[in-house]
């Protein structure tokens, strides 16, 4: 009598066995002492409402500039807020002061895994 | 907003963000134009030396000097400096001409050339500037801010642009001349330029979210 393909597909495919295929460690298991700071130079996207607002009264007032003063100050004010925030953070990076807290930044925390590494 | 001139903006900063090849160390200050109040505490403040063309006369401008740098070619600045003094001029004869032909009001025309440059530059700013960003093989053309610096760049490099753009009869001082008259009262080809770079802007909005690092 034929047992049909089923019935074995029910118990599962049977396990390896590990002498045959051994185990092996392509990368090594601990975490590493360093991460890189790619995630820290954030996104560029910034003054997207106060640009939105800009192209609404531009667009009102057939682009005529001077009845848009308003919105024209706000949206460069912004913009340089938020360039001036940019360099005053790659300018704490680069000096790496090294200072409690929990909001570190990538050269913070190589310093201090640098002091605490993983043992070997 | 008025011009500020990158070397009063960055007295007296001490950036750690020193350009790597500069021969100063980054805790060396900016030549500074203006006259030094506090003596006490800026004689223990190294300073960079001033470069060649920067002066104290009355007739040095900061927007001046950048627009005889761009003018330049070849590095033969004394030509670019004649082109604008002749500019300078041109501006100011047709200004005292219509001053006397307007009958009314005297006070409506602008003769000096010098701040009837700073307005058609200051009308020729742009707002934002459109850059090419590729997402998923389509380019799209995405509006950023500029920065303040960089809106005087294009002002003043449309209006030679447009000045350069000419019969070969006619002089350059000439045609920069009536360029920044027109800019100066809000017409023309360089402010029709910058609000035309500002209606792409516009129907381009959708993809301002497309700006990333």
């Amino acid at each position: 009598m034929r047992i049909p393909g089923a019935l074995y597909a029910a118990r599962g495919r049977a396990p390896q066995n590990e002498k045959e295929v051994p185990f092996q460690e392509v990368l090594p298991l601990r975490l590493k002492n360093t991460v890189s700071g790619k995630a820290d130079s954030g996104s560029d996207v910034a003054c997207l409402q106060e640009m939105g607002v800009l192209f609404a009264c531009l667009k009102d007032n057939e682009f005529v500039e001077k009845y848009c003063h308003k919105e024209i100050s706000q949206f460069q004010n912004c913009y340089k807020f938020y360039m001036d925030r940019k360099f005053e953070a790659k300018k704490t990076v680069n000096q790496g002061i090294v200072q409690p807290g929990s909001n570190l930044n990538y050269r913070q925390l190589n310093k201090y895994m640098r002091r605490f590494p993983n043992p070997q | 907003m008025a011009y500020v001139p990158a070397t009063t903006l960055n007295i007296l900063r001490f950036s750690k963000l020193s350009r790597l090849m500069s021969m100063y160390p980054s805790h060396f200050a900016e030549p500074n134009l203006n006259k030094i109040t506090d003596r006490k505490s800026a004689s223990h403040i190294p300073v960079k030396a001033a470069t060649n063309d920067l002066s104290d006369s009355i007739f040095y401008g900061e927007l001046k000097n950048k627009l005889i740098k761009y003018i330049t070619k070849k590095g033969n600045r004394n030509l670019a400096k004649e082109l604008l003094n002749e500019t300078f001029e041109t501006i100011k004869r047709t200004q005292i001409e219509r001053l006397n032909l307007n009958k009314g009001d005297k006070t409506s025309v602008i003769i000096n050339s010098e701040q009837l440059l700073i307005n058609a530059i200051e009308n020729s700013r742009p707002l934002l500037q459109l850059s090419a960003i590729k997402r998923g093989g389509v380019k799209y053309q995405v509006p950023v801010p500029v920065t303040e610096k960089k809106s005087y760049f294009l002002a003043m490099k449309w209006l030679l642009d447009a000045a350069r753009e000419k019969d070969r009869k006619v002089h350059l001082p000439e045609k920069l001349a009536w360029e920044i008259l027109d800019a100066a009262c809000g017409q023309g080809r360089v402010v029709k330029k910058k609000d035309d770079l500002h209606r792409q802007c516009e129907s381009n909005r959708a993809y301002a979210h497309y700006r990333w690092s």
